[in-house]
Parts: C-alpha cells; structure tokens; sequence
C-alpha cells in the first residue's frame, strides 16, 4: 500500500501521524542514524556547492567593505536596494519556525512534531542570513555598533524613535529566543545520540551539549515547563518581528510605504514564505534522507492549506492597498499604486501577484495539494513572488512626491552575487544542521506514537 | 641597524633643502611652483609657496603627514589664520569683463563672488565665472615651456624670441603673424600698438569661435559705427528677444539678469511686470522665462523680425529697412507678430529688441533700426565707443589662413586660444600650422593646438595674473593676481610686452604704465590704490553715444529644410572642458551632464523614429558627425541643435572625450547654423547623463504659477494646493520662538534657473564631483539642484523651474528615522547633519520627501589629486565615505556672523548672512534671513500672499518657502487652454 493512501484521512478517524509502524528503537535508530552514518557523496557535492557559495558572499561583502555601497545599484531616490529587500526577505522566512513549534504547540497541533525541528533550523539560518544585511548595508559599517545603545561618555543614546533601531531589538530578541527554544528541544536528543555514541570523543562532546540529560521523570517535568513557557514567550514574538521590521517602511512618509496595513500583512507574508522555505526543504531532505514515515503527505498537506490560506490574507492585503490608495484620496498615494501595477516595475508587481496570489490557488484542489511535485514547485514560486514583494514594496522610493527627482533602480553584479550568496550561506548551514542534528525531534516524535499514550484498545 | 644623526632632520627648512624633498616636490608641481628666485618676493607668493610647500612636506611621508601644520614664525601683515580675506579682481572672458570678490584662504583662493560695483557683475556671478576657480587648480594645467614637446624653460624661450624679434625687426615684421583671442583691454591694446609700430609689416588677427562678431556687423552695417550696445533691461516693458539667450549664454547676461529681473520683481498685487516675448530655435533660459515664446528655427528669425518691421511700420511707427528688403515669411506666426507689433507700439521708449550673436549681421542690424523708430536708444539701449576693443573677425582669419598657404608666415604665435580644435574645418589649420615654420602657442593646457605647435608656453591663470580690461560700457578694471602662479604660467601681458618689446617686463608695472594716463600723475598711488581695493577704477567710463541710422544693404535669405544650429555651451567655446564643476553641472533646460546631444524636437523625433539616445549622423556637404540624439521639447520642428566646446581630445583628463565635437561641422559659411543638414539614424544607443528623468509634475502643486492678471484678481495660484485636514502632530511641536530661526524664501518668478547657484554651492561646501557613471547611476552631489519642469502642450510648452535645496522641515522626517540621530534639529531651526555620527543607513533618504540628501557611495574626494584640494574651503568639513550630506543653509557662514557680531556686542543684522547660493543669484531670487525677526526681508516674504511651501500637506513646515510664479502673457494671444495655468503634463 502506499505512504499517500494509508495516511489519507478517513472522516471521523483521524490517521496516524508517524506511518511505518514505527516504535521508539526505530524513530531513534532511523533518526539518529543520519548524523552517525559516514558521510555521503551527495552531502559532500551539496556541502560543496553551498559552501562556494557562501563564499560568494563573503568575496562580496569583502568588495563591499572595501569600496562602500556605490557598487550596489544604489541612488538617490532609490537609497535600499537588495540588501534590504534580502533583509525583509529572510526574516520572513524566519518566521514559519517559531509559528510551527511555539504557536502549534501552544494550540496541541501535534502533527508540527515531524516538522518543528527543522523549521526552527530554518528560522535560526534564516535570520542569521538576514541579519547580515542591515550590518553590511550601512554606509560606514566599521561604526555600525553605534546603533546599540551602549553607554558612552558622551550620553549619546541612539534614536529610539527611528524604526530602525526598533528592528535592532525585535531582531536580536526574536534570534535570542528562537535559539534557545531550538536548543531546549534539542537536549533530549543530544542525550540520545549520546547515549547511542560509539566513540568515546562523540559521547563526550554529545555529554556536554546534552547538559547532562538522563530522562528522569523530574527532569521531564522541568522540561516540558521550560520548553511551555519558551513558547509563550515566543508566541507574540512571531506577531512583533514582522510587524517591527514593517515599521522601516510603515512609518515613513513615502507614498507605497505608509500604510498601516503593513504589520499584519507582512505578519501573514511571512508566515506565507516561511511554510514555503519549510515545503522546500522538507520535500528534498524527506526525499534524500528516507524520512516519508516521519513527514508525512498528510503533514504536507497541512502545510499545503496554511500556504492558501495565509497567500489569501497577502492576495487581500495587495487589494486593500489599492482600495485605500484610491479612498484616502491622496493623489500621491493613488499614483504609487497605479505605478507599482503599471509603472516602470510593473514586471516585478506582476511577477508578485502571480506567485503569492494565483499559484497558492491550486492548493484547493486536493490531488495537487498532495501532489510533491505541485507543491515543490508551487513553495519555490511562492519563495519567488515573496522575494518580489519586498522588492516591489522597497523600489516605491523610485517615484515619490517630486518628480524632478525619479530614477530606475537597477542592480549590479554586486546585488546579485550577494543575494546568490546569503543562499550558499543558509544552505550551507542547513546542510550543517543535516549532517550534526537530528532532523526531527526524536522525543516529541515519539510523544505521538501511540505506545506513548498507551490505552486500552490500542484507541486513543 | 645603524642609526645616523642625519636621518633626524630637524627642521622643515633643513628637509626642504635636501635634493630628496625638491625631488618630490617636482614630481608634484614641476617647476615653477617653488621657483622661489626670480622677482620681489610679495605678500602673496610668500604665502603660497609656503602653503604648498608646507603640504607636499607630507608627501615625503606615507603616514599621516604631521608636520603639515605648522605656526607662521613671522606672520604676515592682513592674515589671520583660520580668517579669510577678500580681493577684488576681474575676470575677462572674449570681451566681457567680470569684477570679481575672491575670497582667499591663507593665501589660497576658494570662493568668487560678483563684486557689486562692477557694471558686468553687479554683486553676482554666472556658472562660468564661479567654476573658473576651479581652473586655477586644475592638475593638467600646463607646467613648462614646450619646444617641440620637450621641457624646457622661459628663458630659452625669451632667448629664442628676442633672435626672432631683431630680425624681424630688420625685416618690419615681414612673415610675422600673431593670432590673438578678441580682448577689451587697455594694456593689451596698448600694446598691440606698439607691436605695429615695431612691425608695421606683421599681421594681427583677433578670433574666437563663438564670438559677438555678428552684433558689431550689424551695427556697424545699420550705423556705420563699430559700437557696443549696452542693455538696461530693467527699462524695458516689453522685450523680444530673438535667438537671444542674454539670461544664459549671450555675452553680459549677469547684468542682463539683474535688470531683468529688477523689471519683473512683483513684491505686491499693484506691482507691474515686464513682458518676453521669445523667437529661438532651441529651448534655452531666456525662453524658460518667456512669456510668449514661438521656437523658430534660427535661419528663419529675420524673416519673422521683417514681418514684424511691416506690421509695425503699417501701425504708424516706420521703420526704414521694412520696405525695401526681401520677402517677409507672413506665415509664420502670424498671431505672435500682430500681437507683438500692439505691444511694441504701446511701450515706444520702454521696450527692447535683442537679437543673439549667431544671428547674421542683417538681423542685428534690422534690430537697431527697430530699436532706434521704437524710441528705445538713450534707454533700455545705449551704445557706446570702446576705443580698446580688438574685435574677432572670421575674415581675418580666413585672410590669415590663406597668407599661411601662400607661406607668407614664417612665425605664427598663437596667443590664447584653441584654433586647431575650433577653426572652421574648411580652413585645415592643423595641417596649415605644419607648414608655418616656428609656431608659439601660449595656452594654459597642453591642447590640441599646443600638440601642432613648436613652441608651447603655459599661460597664467586670471587669477595668477596682472591684467587690465574694461566692462562693455567701458568701466576700467584691473586683472589682480590673488595668488603667484602654480604653475609657470605667464599672463597675456608679459607676452605681449614680450613680443612688442623684445624684453621681459613686469605685467604689474605694464598695467600701472597703462593707468598713469588715465588716472593722472597726481595722487595716482592712491587712486591706483582706491582702483585695486574696489575692483573698478575710478573716474572711468565713456559717455554712450547716439548714433544716426544709415542702414547699409540688407541680405536677408530665408532657410529652408532641416537647420543645424550651433550653440555655446557651458564650457563657452570649449575652453572650460576640463573643469569638472561645468561638465558635471546639469544643462539649465535639458539637464544632461558630462556630454552634449543633438537636440530634436517631439515631432522630429516621431518623423524620424527617434528616441532618447539613439545615435544619430549628421552630414552636412559630406561632413559628418555621429553624435546622440536628445528630444527637447520647445524645439523648433525643423531645427537640430548642437552644444559646441564638447568632444575634446586634449583637454585633459577631465573633458578628454566628453561629448561629441561639434566644431567637426563648422565651416565658415556656416558659423552658426546650416542648412540643408541630412538627418540619419543609426543602430546603437549611446548613454547620456541626465539628472532629470522625469519633467512632468504630474499634476502636483510642486511648482505653481498664475498669469499677472489672475494674480491681481486673487491670490489663487496652479496647480491648486491639496486640501488636507489641519495637521495634527503627535507630539507637542518645538515653539522655535527664541532666538535666531533661521529661513530662507526662493523667488519664482525671478528664478531664471541659470545654474549659478549650484555651482556656488559646490564651491562653497566642498561638494565633490562624481564623474559620467555615476551621475547615469543617479548619484550627483549637488546640495542645490534646480528642478525643471513642462507643462501644456509638448510641442509647446511652458517650462518652471525651481530650486531645490534643504527645505530645513521643523516637523523633519529624515530626524525620525535615523537610528543614531546623525541628523536633528538646532534651536535656530536648522536641520543640523553631524558627519561625525552618521554611519551611512540612507534611511534619511529615503524618507525626505524632496530628495534633496546626497550619499557618498564611494570615497569620492580621495581621488581628488592634491591640487584640486586646495580649492576647497576650509570652513566645510570635508566628507568621507559612507556619510549622508545635504544643504546645511551654509552653516558656516552664520556661525561666521554669529561670532563677529558677538564680538562686536549686537545681534545678526539682517542680509548680513548671505547664503552661498544666495550670493551668486543674479536674479535676486534667493533671501535668507531671521525669520524670527517680522522685519527681516526674509520675514516680509513669508507674508507674501504668493508663498507657499513645497507639499505643505505633509506637515513637514518646511524653513524654505517659495513664492509662485508668475506669467504675464499678453492678453490677446492667450488661448483658451492657457487661461487656466493648470501645470501637469509634458
């Protein structure tokens, strides 16, 4: 029989969650293993190719460093470019990590257990990737600890009326916590490839990672404590991020950028590309790695409706722009809106509205929503199109209020290759994560075995 | 490691005399720079030996040059460091003279400004005169005597000539030819005699390509007299102007300005305003300003003048040539020409006929004669003897030409000047020149003509050099060096004295011989004195005289087909190409930097299928020229126009291959337009630098205007403001009611958008040149950029322009988002931008709804070669990479006023703060001041009912505002569309 009919879900009769009659020695052994077996030839090629790219971007931070931010295409009405756009463009894809382990769990969805692991991954390399940007994107970088308020003789605080600034805290805040809820997840399967260590250096290493770990009952209790209220904490932190780093553009007085819709729209933006980065990833690695018990269609296909239902809210976002532009009567405002649709970038508008709108729509059709195929391509879209968002949104600055002063915005070599390279650097160290870290959550998937909740009638 | 005493050299004195440190001193400024022997040693060259001495000490270190400061042991009588002082001198540009206000730094010239007592100048400046300091320091500056390309010195030079100089002295100059620039000098003339008195047999021709020849023929032709007109335009009413740019780019137009504008000022609704109308080929800033304009193409212009003689002559004012010459082209305009013959008629006495210098003789003098039935001369026109004037003359120069092929010139010297590069091509003079034996060039670049010549001598800059020149209405002014020589420049004078006396002599001393006569033997030091202080001497100026009309034989040929017409740019003839401030400054009307085009008009355009940057051939009689094509709305339908002076080759490394030469098509048939030009387009584009992309204002209130008569009615101005709710803060708004607030208000309808400003200002705040690529990029510097903008119909529009610096916003959107607050507020309302802290986030650019911040993506003044940083003013911090800059109101100069009147125990009066910008207007456009103060001009402005602030709605309370313009078209011609100025698209 195969995986995609005994995980179709029967009315009335929820399906299993973990398929291949799994039992604990399994998950640990099937799980455990990918970090413990010798290293493969795809990992390697993989490894080398993320790697020359991350490369790329170090040689291009390098130049940047050197010359200034002139060999970006960068002008004056048009002062962000890439950078920014790759900034937005990561954080975002941040976001899906600790919508799936902290918000799915405060909610007892327990399918995210297949997933929570690796979609946390994903946000911590997604943010390191974004964080990158606004560093090196300044004009004088060697100075560009003076965003931090670090107490100096001369009393000289930073702006904290500039969004700026607001992103600082809601950044280094969101990494902050989202590192130590992946790490606290983590423990107890430190422990068990500890305890599943054949070398006497692995066992020692895994030791002092694992903090001593022996899954004793008390131990649990503490933990499933922490791990709750990590999760609490994280909670509004998936609704600040976004909403903060929607702010740059929201509180300023550029036509296109000042809306108020802005928070929760790029909110669901986020939430919208980072399902799709967690589609991409898990589709290949389920494949390459031989883990369809573990994630499984049914977990896709959950996957599959949060992307249609989070690309409508963006699809309603788009369309309220433009109903507000035209009601607020702004002359200036109407004009950036019909602009963006028609105007010198009305290639990337459409590009947009394309992926994040009309490619999620196939998503309502059950066969393409459980078809990898359909939703392999349909998440690199939708990446795509998110990307176009954020850049449609930061070239508004093309055309603003005067228009002595309007230009195009074109990107260099430099652009490119930086935005090609923060890539290398998230595959990079996903590939890291592949190779180190259980993938899944070994423990929490067990928690959904039906051995972990024992009854009588083997029914829940 | 064996340590010597000498290594420790003890002193700078010690270590400038080692072979070593004049090593590298040469390396930098070979010769001349540090020639310390020679004449007496003046308070200036002291000073400026030492200043470059003391600099390149640095050099000989590659640290962080310490000992560059070091305290004057004996300081110098007038100079405190750190205080600037001011000399008055002037700048002679073909005939005209501009007196100047240079303002220097420890011996280093950084600023110039008009002097106010000067007649050509009147306290302003035009992009030209304030860019030519820039000239002074320019790297590629000639350094040494050339013969046949190989370094050698004035000596061997002098030697050389005083040789040639007895025998041709023997012979009466048989075989000696000098071709000279035209000048208006007394000393020059002087001795131009006596050069004909030592070689009554030598030949003498002035030239210069863009030249006011045309206007003296004219004249003569209607007069018989060689005269200069000189124009009040603050007396005229009702002005035509035809192919005449005297706001931009005709000879005189400071002066032009300041009465122009002086005539159109409306300070209240009972104010009246002049009238312009404009007839010219191309857009240019005289039609920006006109109110009615008709683009004709410039071989039509005289038939348009002949049809509007008759209609005036019919309408009981005669003029004599309207019967007898050719046919008029009735047709053309035929609504412009009646309305304007009403109008010209009713202001008898009080309006003025121009007409341009690339206008044949006939039209100028057809100008004269209307001038002289409209009652006009004695008024707005006055014409005037000027015995110094050596005129330049095309025929003179073909007659020297054709002397050479007969190789009846053994010796040509070449004073001044870029013939090769700029002759008329039929002439071949490079080829000529070989046939020459000895040719001397004095120029002050290694330029194309130097390169065909045997022997080259560095000329002085203006600002090296002791000269004399006299203003158009014959003002006497002295040419006074602020600075000795940078490089081993010598000026006109000492050559001219050279070659009429055949011996050395001190330019000063020729200068004072020449002013002995006219200032009288008696208390001459002190008036020579009082002449030096005040830029002008005293006592001087003939009296204008009324000529009688005797109007010669008018030639009067209509022009048909496509008309290519010559234009003189901002570089005038080219000889400003290497100066980065002009070739990176926008053109007033199409806003292209760094290159010229072939500027077509809309129809054009469509009927040959052509778009912006297309390259196009040009071919006139086989002589061809590729060059791109730009579409400039306003221009005439059947006339191509290209800017000359651009496509140099050896200009130097910044003009070297700029643009495309339009000389290549010149011949002397055609000097200034040609007919039957063969358009044709080819594949390729060609990128061009325009800091303008876009030149409609989309409907927007950003530039706005009403005709005179709307105005009188009510203060209502177009396009309509947006309505907008009360803005309502959110927080509660800093009074600013203590103290200095300083703002500023900008003028409209006297704004002539002349770029005088912007150069100014980039002289003034150190601003850096980026170059071609990265103005294409959008990446331009200039803190004041002038907006330009079209409106009605694009075949003919209406064109505004609008300055566009700091608007200095109390409620600033770029303070908010800056997350190290680099940029806030002062108590005096500045918008203050600490270099020091920002770290280059751009976010504040982003968020300026004018864009008026600039960014230094790149360390744009570490290129600067280290001569070039001596033109830079000492009061402005100088940015470095990664930094944020804008308008700072000239911060400098306030707190330079701030302190003195502190010293002094009072507070800032007002007009005592003049913001560069401000200073180098001509129009007057620009007041700043106190706004705190109600009296302050600046205050009274803000009462004006014409103000208004640029996106008021955004509650951003802008310090800058502007006050509308204003059009005063003539009631009968305007049309239904125009009645309601409703500015938005083109």
């Amino acid at each position: 029989m195969s995986v995609a009919e005994t995980t179709e879900h029967a009315p009335g009769y929820e399906s299993p969650l973990i398929t291949g009659e799994q039992t604990f020695g399994s998950i640990s052994r099937k799980i455990g293993e990918i970090t413990e077996r010798k290293t493969t030839m795809t990992w390697l090629l993989a490894f080398g190719a993320a790697g020359s790219l991350a490369l790329v971007l170090l040689g291009s931070i390098g130049y940047l460093f050197y010359e200034g931010t002139g060999i970006w295409g960068l002008n004056v009405p048009v002062a962000w470019g890439w950078a920014i756009v790759n900034f937005v463009f990561w954080v975002g894809i941040g976001h899906a990590g600790t919508l799936i382990s902290a918000v799915l769990f405060l909610f007892r969805q327990r399918w995210r257990t297949s997933i929570n692991r690796f979609a946390e991954s994903m946000t911590l390399f997604a943010v390191i990737c974004a964080l990158v940007f606004p560093g090196i994107h300044v004009g004088r970088v060697w100075l560009v600890y003076w965003i931090f308020p670090l107490p100096n003789q001369m009393g000289m605080w930073p702006n904290f009326r500039s969004p700026l600034l607001w992103d600082v805290f809601a950044v280094s805040i969101y990494f902050t916590c989202s590192l130590m809820f992946w790490y606290v997840g983590l423990i107890p399967d430190l422990a068990t490839l500890r305890d599943r260590a054949v070398t006497k250096v692995r066992k020692f290493v895994l030791g002092l990672f694992s903090f001593g770990w022996r899954g004793g009952n008390r131990q649990w209790k503490n933990y499933e404590l922490a791990y709750l209220i990590l999760a609490g904490i994280s909670t509004p932190l998936v609704l600040s991020v976004h909403s903060v780093v929607s702010t740059d553009f929201a509180t300023s007085i550029i036509p296109g950028w000042h809306t108020t819709i802005f928070p929760p729209y790029f909110v669901a933006g986020a939430i919208f590309s980072g399902f799709a980065m967690v589609m991409t990833l898990a589709v290949i690695s389920r494949k390459l790695l031989g883990l369809q018990d573990f994630i499984t269609l049914n977990h896709l296909e959950k996957m599959n409706k949060i992307m249609l239902v989070t690309g409508m809210m963006v699809g309603y976002a788009y369309s309220c722009e433009f109903f507000i532009a035209w009601y607020s009567g702004s002359i200036y405002e109407s004009f950036a809106f019909i602009n963006r649709a028609f105007g010198p970038y009305a290639w990337a508008y459409w590009i947009m509205v394309t992926c994040n709108v009309l490619v999620p729509q196939v998503f309502w059709i059950k066969r393409w929503r459980r078809s990898i195929a359909v939703m392999f391509v349909a998440s690199i879209l939708i990446n795509v199109g998110m990307w176009f968002e954020r850049f449609v949104i930061v070239v508004s600055l093309a055309r603003d209020f005067l228009p002595s002063s309007w230009d195009y915005y074109k990107p260099t070599f430099w652009d490119v290759s930086t935005l090609v390279g923060s890539f290398g650097l998230f595959f990079t160290l996903f590939l890291l994560f592949a190779r180190f870290v259980p993938m899944i959550a070994m423990s929490e998937v067990k928690g959904v075995l039906p051995e972990a909740d024992p009854h009588h009638g083997g029914k829940p | 490691m064996e340590l010597k005493d000498k290594e420790y050299w003890r002193s700078l004195e010690q270590l400038a005399g080692t072979d070593e440190f004049r090593h590298y001193l040469e390396r930098e400024f070979p010769k001349g720079t540090v020639e310390l022997a020679g004449n007496s040693w003046s308070r200036r060259s002291f000073l400026t030996t030492m200043g470059a001495s003391l600099a390149l000490a640095g050099l000989t270190s590659c640290r962080r040059p310490v000992e560059k400061i070091v305290p004057y042991v004996t300081r110098p009588e007038e100079i405190d460091p750190g205080v600037p002082n001011y000399y008055a001198t002037t700048m002679p540009l073909g005939l005209s003279a501009y007196g100047v206000i240079v303002t220097t730094h420890e011996g280093r010239p950084t600023f110039i400004q008009g002097n106010p007592l000067h007649p050509s100048s009147k306290g302003a400046v035009s992009p030209i005169v304030q860019a030519s300091l820039l000239d002074l320091y320019d790297p590629d500056r000639s350094r040494s005597v050339l013969h046949h390309g190989k370094e050698t010195a004035w000596d061997d030079f002098v030697a050389w000539w005083k040789e040639q100089y007895d025998r041709y002295k023997q012979s009466g100059g048989e075989g000696l030819a000098v071709l000279s620039e035209s000048f208006n000098s007394p000393t020059l003339s002087r001795l131009k005699r006596r050069f004909h008195e030592t070689f009554p047999k030598a030949q003498w021709v002035a030239w210069e390509p863009v030249s006011d020849e045309n206007i003296y023929k004219g004249i003569e032709l209607a007069t018989g007299r060689v005269l200069q007109p000189v124009y009040d335009f603050s007396r005229a009413q009702v002005i035509l102007a035809l192919d005449c740019d005297f706001l931009g780019t005709e000879s005189e137009a400071i002066a032009n300005t300041v009465g122009f504008t002086e005539a159109r000022r409306v300070r209240s609704r009972s104010d009246a305003m002049n009238r312009l109308y404009v007839v010219e080929p191309s857009m240019t800033v005289t039609g920006m300003m006109a109110d009615h304009r008709v683009a004709v193409d410039r071989g039509r212009v005289g038939s348009l003048l002949l049809a509007l003689a008759r209609v005036v002559t019919a309408r009981g004012v005669p003029i004599e040539f309207a019967r007898g010459v050719n046919r008029p082209n009735t047709e053309l305009a035929s609504d412009f020409v009646q309305v304007l013959s009403g109008d010209l008629g009713m202001h008898r006495g009080e309006c003025l006929v121009v007409a341009g210098r690339a206008q044949p003789p006939a039209v100028h003098a057809m100008a004269c004669a209307m001038n002289a039935a409209l009652g006009n001369v004695g008024r707005a026109v006055t014409y005037h003897d000027i015995a110094s004037l050596v005129l330049s003359s095309d025929t003179d120069l073909a007659a020297l030409a054709a002397n050479v092929e007969k190789n009846a010139v053994q010796t040509l010297i070449i004073a001044g000047g870029n013939p090769v590069f700029s002759a008329p091509r039929d002439m071949s003079l490079s080829t000529l020149l070989e046939a020459v034996n000895d040719t001397v060039h004095l120029s002050s670049h290694v330029d194309e003509t130097s390169l065909s010549c045997s022997w080259h001598l560095p000329r002085a800059h203006y600002l090296e050099s002791w000269g004399d020149a006299q203003s158009w209405n014959g003002a006497n002014s002295v040419v006074q060096p602020v600075i000795t020589p940078l490089m081993e420049g010598r000026g006109d004078v000492e050559l001219y004295a050279l070659l009429a006396g055949g011996e050395e002599v001190s330019a000063h001393d020729a200068v004072r011989e020449t002013a002995q006569p006219l200032l009288g033997r008696a208390g001459f030091e002190s008036k020579w004195r009082a002449g030096l202080h005040d830029g002008i001497m005293p006592g001087s100026g003939p009296a204008a005289v009324v000529p009688g009309l005797s109007m010669g034989e008018l030639d009067l040929a209509d022009a048909d087909g496509l008309i290519l017409s010559f234009d003189c740019s901002k570089h005038f003839d080219g000889r400003f190409a290497n100066n980065g401030w002009l070739q990176e400054l926008p053109d007033p009307v199409t806003k292209l930097a760094w290159g010229n085009a072939a500027l077509i008009s809309p129809k054009l355009a469509e009927e040959y299928d052509l778009e912006n940057e297309d390259m196009v051939e040009l071919d006139i009689d086989g002589r061809t020229l590729e060059i791109p094509a730009w579409i400039s709305p306003g221009q005439a339908d059947s006339s191509i126009s290209v800017a000359l002076g651009y496509g140099r080759a050896a200009a130097g490394r910044v003009g070297n291959g700029v643009g495309f030469n339009a000389y290549k098509l010149r011949t002397s048939d055609n000097m200034w337009f040609a007919t039957g030009v063969k358009l044709r387009k080819l594949g390729p584009k060609y990128s061009l630098a325009c800091t303008q992309d876009h030149g409609s204002m989309e409907g927007r209130p950003i530039v706005r205007e009403n005709t005179l008569a709307g105005y009188k009615e009510k203060a209502e101005f177009y396009p309509r403001e947006i309505e907008h709710p009360p803005p309502v803060s959110l927080w509660d708004e800093h009074k600013y009611d203590k103290g200095y607030q300083w703002g500023m208000a900008i003028d409209l309808n006297a704004c002539t958008g002349c770029n005088a400003c912007v150069v100014a200002c980039q002289a003034e705040n150190n601003i850096p040149i980026v170059g071609k690529e990265q103005v294409c990029n959008g990446r331009e510097m200039h803190w004041m950029r002038i907006d330009r903008y079209y409106a009605g119909d694009i075949h003919d529009p209406r064109v505004l322009v609008q300055p566009m610096n700091c608007q200095h916003c109390e409620m600033a959107p770029c303070e908010q988002v800056c997350p190290v607050a680099a940029t806030s507020h002062d108590p005096e309302g500045l918008n203050v931008m600490v270099y020091n802290r920002c770290i280059g986030t751009r976010y504040c650019s982003n968020n300026c709804p004018y864009k008026v911040r600039r960014f230094n993506f790149f360390n744009y003044m570490n290129e600067l070669p280290e001569l070039i940083k001596m033109a830079q003013n000492p009061e402005v911090t100088v940015r470095f990479r990664g930094v944020m800059e804008k308008c700072t109101y000239c911060i400098q100069r306030i707190s330079l006023a701030k302190i003195k009147a502190k010293n002094e125990g009072r507070t800032v009066t007002d007009g005592e703060i003049r913001t560069a910008c401000q200073a180098a207007c001509p129009a007057q456009a620009i007041v700043f001041g106190n706004i705190g103060d109600a009296n302050s001009r600046v205050s009274q402005l803000r009462q004006n009912d014409r103000r208004y602030r640029v996106l008021e709605e955004l509650n951003t309370r802008p310090r800058t505002i502007y006050l509308a313009k204003l059009r005063n078209p003539n009631p009968a011609l305007v049309k239904d569309t125009d009645a309601k100025a409703e500015g938005g698209h083109g």
